[in-house]
């Protein structure tokens, strides 16, 4: 059976939500579940634990039902070998290099055909999750349903082999969703955007009483004395930590305060223990600079030092979605961060953080934001209020709903 | 009096446009060739995303132009032709396109964004959301728009009147209903610009003090008994708004 039980003990979500978003937003929710009367929406993806994705749909899935849109979420099931592909895929999609051999392309689909023959599929809306289950469509689409496949990978530089392999099992679905217009690639079916969002409920962005966030902090051995700058990001060039170094260096000359770079995950990733290396050997000697490597489950040490900092800072050369830019403006955090990917939208200059292009212009904004309380303050409201309009679990709940009942419309309309 | 009217909520479902933007040069070309349904989602439902701030948030086209080019005075110019809109996407494709045609092509070319940070030409459609009100009358309609979504009174105000004049509009039943004076508000508040919680809240303090001696005539045939409960209510509420400032705030945002 690959049917994912969802957790539904404790309190309701949409209790929870409608404390952080208001009742407003949740009558929308009530709306479109009313739009879906008669429908079920049964998604799929590839694991039931582990990785992002897996989270959300955990969240969604329960609220989904909460909201009484019957909704079911099985796992495909794979092997050894399959992974293995498809673990390609994913790197390969991201840019990373690799190829797939004839054998390959065969037994993707050979265990797409077998998943298609296997899942229960208890829907008549279905909602696929990236490209493990993919070529599913292929095997089960039957006359009356609707498939909406859910890219979560960032495709703008993608290996061309690899997409043109998947990428005619993507033009049998209805529609597709990408979570930014820069992740799109040329398709024949609607690509609707429905950014990615954070979960206010999560030990990430939960709110922290004084109490935890001082033991939380305490094993760190950060200065308390000084405000902190902090980019939390994993050490990868394109984050540009040593970047943040010279920015922090020319700020420091005007205002006093600690630099806190944190990331994760370093130890598995070669090209990460070199740029963690090159980090550490730049700011050997200095007492106002910290450089954290912190554990992928740390999440709740990761909300209390994003909370105890004075200014968090996103100097990325590139960017996917850049969600971390959404958790420091949740917790009200005065931002600096780079115009590019997804960042923008989250970062709307001089309104919700400073947007910068330059190691001077991050300098300039930081030293003007140590400066300011106030600045920091308005910026910090400001963003948490757009947030918690755009960023929330709630809203891509309600996204997803308004595709499908698009898609229904859509069919309604007598298109096939 | 009119049918009773049902209001709608809307949300909005972006696709690419299949257009980018590097500078300003290439942005004009884009404003050329956009749908009306792109103009509207980068100048005016900025409206939506922000609908309790204090003040607007800049539009899609003004905070690229001001936070990515950092061309400062294109986007003060910018935000000026979207604030005086006008009635008609085509005349709000007019008013930007005055603007840039004003800055000297070579120079609109040079006025350029850093790698990936292009503008994306966005397409919207409309998913309308029935929110189960209907209204027999304004009096009904005064007390939905009190705590409806924000994005009911973007469709009313906002949306309906601008992008599908076709579709029911409140501010015509409002006025069928022989309220001119609601219907007049209606109007100003729509063409404002302002954020949606302060279009509500402007709305309803007006028509209240609009229908001040009205009530004051009805109060005054009501019981005692009524006359002084009503009293008592005014008087809580008084307190409440003096010992605790930040509840109507949020009692706003929790709409």
């Amino acid at each position: 059976m690959t049917l994912v039980a969802v957790k539904e003990d404790g309190p309701a979500l949409l209790d929870g939500y409608r404390d952080v978003v208001g009742d407003g937003p949740l009558r929308v929710l009530y709306g479109l579940a009313r739009k879906l009367k008669g429908h079920r929406i049964a998604m799929v993806n590839s694991t039931a634990t582990g990785g992002g994705v897996a989270e959300i749909l955990h969240r969604l899935v329960r609220l989904l039902n909460e909201l009484d849109v019957p909704t079911t979420w099985e796992v495909m099931p794979g092997d050894t070998r399959f992974y293995g592909i498809t673990k390609t895929i994913h790197n390969t999609l991201h840019g990373w290099p690799g190829t797939l051999s004839p054998a390959d392309h065969e037994y993707f689909h050979e265990m797409n055909r077998r998943a298609a023959k296997e899942l229960a599929l208890d829907g008549d809306l279905v909602l696929i999750h990236d490209p493990q289950p993919a070529a599913v469509v292929l095997h089960r689409k039957r006359p009356g349903q609707r498939w909406l496949w859910r890219c979560h990978i960032d495709l703008s530089r993608a290996d061309r082999d690899v997409w043109d392999f998947l990428a005619p099992s993507v033009a049998h679905y209805h529609a597709a969703v990408f979570s930014h217009v820069a992740f799109v690639p040329p398709l024949p079916v609607p690509a609707y955007l429905v950014p990615p969002s954070i979960d206010p409920l999560s030990d990430k962005n939960r709110e922290l009483t004084d109490e935890e966030e001082d033991e939380l902090l305490a094993p760190l051995g950060l200065p308390a004395s000084k405000p902190w700058v902090t980019q939390v990001s994993r050490y990868d060039r394109i984050k540009d930590p040593l970047g943040v170094i010279d920015a922090f260096t020319l700020a420091r000359k005007r205002s006093d305060a600690h630099l806190v770079l944190a990331g994760g995950g370093a130890s598995d990733d070669p090209e990460g223990a070199e740029v963690l290396a090159e980090v550490k050997a730049k700011v050997a000697g200095r007492n106002d600079v910290s450089v954290l490597l912190l554990p992928n489950d740390a999440h709740l040490t990761i909300n209390a030092l994003q909370r105890r900092s004075a200014v968090v800072v996103q100097k990325s050369l590139r960017e996917g979605f850049a969600l971390t830019v959404s958790e420091a403006l949740w917790k009200r955090r005065a931002v600096v961060a780079s115009a590019v990917g997804g960042i923008p939208l989250q970062v709307l200059h001089e309104r919700t953080g400073m947007l910068v292009r330059s190691i001077e212009g991050c300098a300039f904004q930081i030293t003007r934001l140590l400066r300011s309380s106030d600045l920091r303050r308005r910026l910090g409201n400001e963003g948490r209020e757009h947030v918690r309009e755009n960023f929330l679990h709630p809203r891509e709940a309600r996204d997803y709903l308004a595709v499908f009942a698009r898609l229904l419309e859509a069919a309604g309309n007598g298109v096939p | 009096m009119p049918p009773s009217f049902e209001l709608q909520s809307v949300v909005h479902l972006v696709r690419p446009a299949g257009r980018k933007a590097h500078d300003l040069e290439q942005l004009r070309q884009g404003i050329v060739d956009s749908s009306p349904e792109t103009l509207f989602y980068h100048s005016l439902q900025h409206q939506l995303r922000h609908p309790a701030v204090e003040e607007l948030h800049p539009a899609d086209f003004t905070a690229w132009v001001n936070g990515v080019t950092q061309d400062r005075e294109t986007a003060e110019r910018i935000a000026f032709a979207i604030e005086q809109r006008g009635g008609s996407p085509d005349e709000l494709r007019d008013a930007l396109l005055e603007v840039l045609d004003a800055i000297p092509e070579r120079t609109r070319i040079q006025r350029d964004a850093p790698e990936d940070g292009d503008f994306v030409f966005l397409d919207m459609e409309s998913v309308r959301v029935a929110t189960g009100r209907e209204c027999q009358d304004t009096a009904e309609l005064i007390g939905h728009l009190a705590d409806v979504n924000p994005s009911v009174l973007f469709w009313h105000l906002v949306q309906q009147p601008w992008l599908s004049p076709e579709a029911p509009s409140l501010i015509e039943w409002t006025r069928e209903a022989g309220d001119e004076r609601l219907a007049k508000l209606l109007e100003e508040n729509s063409h404002s610009g302002r954020p949606l919680e302060a279009i509500r809240s402007s709305i309803l303090r007006r028509w209240r003090r609009s229908t001040l001696g009205r009530r004051l005539a009805a109060a005054a045939r009501a019981p005692e008994d009524d006359r002084r409960e009503e009293g008592r209510r005014a008087v809580a509420s008084i307190v409440r708004r003096m010992t605790n400032p930040t509840e109507a705030a949020d009692d706003s945002r929790r709409r």
